[in-house]
């Protein structure tokens, strides 16, 4: 028997919101996330996907293409977004074969700590910064579901359910 | 030196996966190196339980190791000609998943507890109550040594859904 690596909404762990953790203390947890994304053939993965209420997740948004490309985002923090709003297709681990669109603000400014404890800013756009406020929102227990209208999600739901 | 081979696990649909195991006669050398190449196997897919007849070996045993904690300590067993002797009223469901039918996941009800009567490997017969994911575990093992993969539970449609898969991946595998 196996067992899920990555864990499927609706499980309460994906509702909850994560609590700041020490860089320092997170290089299991990190090697673990690491691990899971790329054996889960996925882009991202934010820990409470693999169980752990820490706000800590990773994205690689290159390596289908071939370079990998991994980065760390511990206790991120969205300082400011810009003004252009784009929709988007977007795809969840947790959430199977169930692509849904979501609208996110093209740019952002992120705050975070790396790995090794620094505290990092820089700007991120287009398919980086998409990836990014979506792991983020995994952190407070929002999932692209939670983007949706209610008759959207209703028929989303339904769907996933079938 | 205890030399241990990772054996390579068998894919749905298979012929063998669908036959009853015959029981264990004896416990000697090479069942004891069968287990270890099992537990070997097991953890390396890594997987939480695997029967024999999932390697080609159509013998009632199987391994299995429920801890998932990197931080615990592991608990690996060997359950020889095992058979559930008592089951629970109070029903569990689990989304479970099998190394025979790799990355497909379905919820499976079955008994949340159940007393289960086996060999060990030292040839001692052992009883034992199981709970939570254990007992979902020993239960999708024992279906293996009598021909039953948790698919089985499922509406045929999804289920043939899955073998349909599974009949993919392995031209895709036989292709390399």
């Amino acid at each position: 028997m196996v067992e899920r690596s990555v864990r499927m909404w609706p499980d309460p762990v994906l509702s909850q919101n994560c609590t700041a953790v020490d860089p320092i203390g997170a290089s299991a947890l990190i090697d673990d996330l690491l691990d899971t994304m790329y054996e889960a053939n996925g882009r991202g993965l934010a820990a409470p996907q693999i169980g752990t209420l820490a706000r800590v997740f990773v994205v690689d948004v290159t390596w289908k293409e071939g370079t990998r490309d991994p980065r760390v985002f511990i206790n991120p923090e969205v300082l400011s977004a810009g003004d252009d709003i784009v929709t988007m297709d977007e795809q969840c681990l947790s959430i199977p074969d169930l692509p849904m669109p979501v609208r996110r603000p093209e740019n952002i400014h992120l705050r975070w700590s790396t790995r090794d404890g620094q505290t990092q800013t820089a700007n991120f756009d287009g398919i980086l910064a998409r990836c990014i406020q979506h792991e983020l929102d995994h952190l407070n227990g929002t999932v692209i579901l939670d983007h949706q209208s209610p008759e959207d999600r209703a028929r989303l739901e339904a769907s996933y359910a079938s | 030196m205890i030399a241990m081979t990772k054996r390579s696990i068998l894919i749905h649909p298979d012929p063998r996966l669908k036959t009853v195991a015959a029981s264990v006669t004896s416990v000697d050398k090479d069942l004891r190196a069968l287990a270890d190449d099992m537990l070997e196997t097991m953890y390396e897919a890594p997987g939480i339980g695997l029967a024999a007849p999932q390697v080609g070996i159509m013998q009632r045993l199987f391994v299995m190791d429920c801890i998932k904690d990197d931080m615990e300590t592991p608990q690996p067993m060997v359950l020889i000609n095992p058979r559930v002797i008592a089951s629970s009223a109070e029903t569990n469901i689990y989304d479970e998943g099998c190394l025979s039918i790799p990355d497909q996941y379905a919820e499976v009800e079955r008994p949340a507890v159940v007393k289960v009567e086996w060999m060990d490997i030292d040839g001692k017969t052992v009883q034992e109550e199981f709970d939570g994911l254990w007992a979902t575990c020993v239960q999708h093992e024992i279906d293996h040594l009598d021909g039953k993969l948790f698919i089985d539970y499922l509406k045929p449609l999804k289920r043939q859904m899955i073998t349909r898969k599974m009949q993919k991946l392995k031209r895709e595998l036989a292709r390399g």
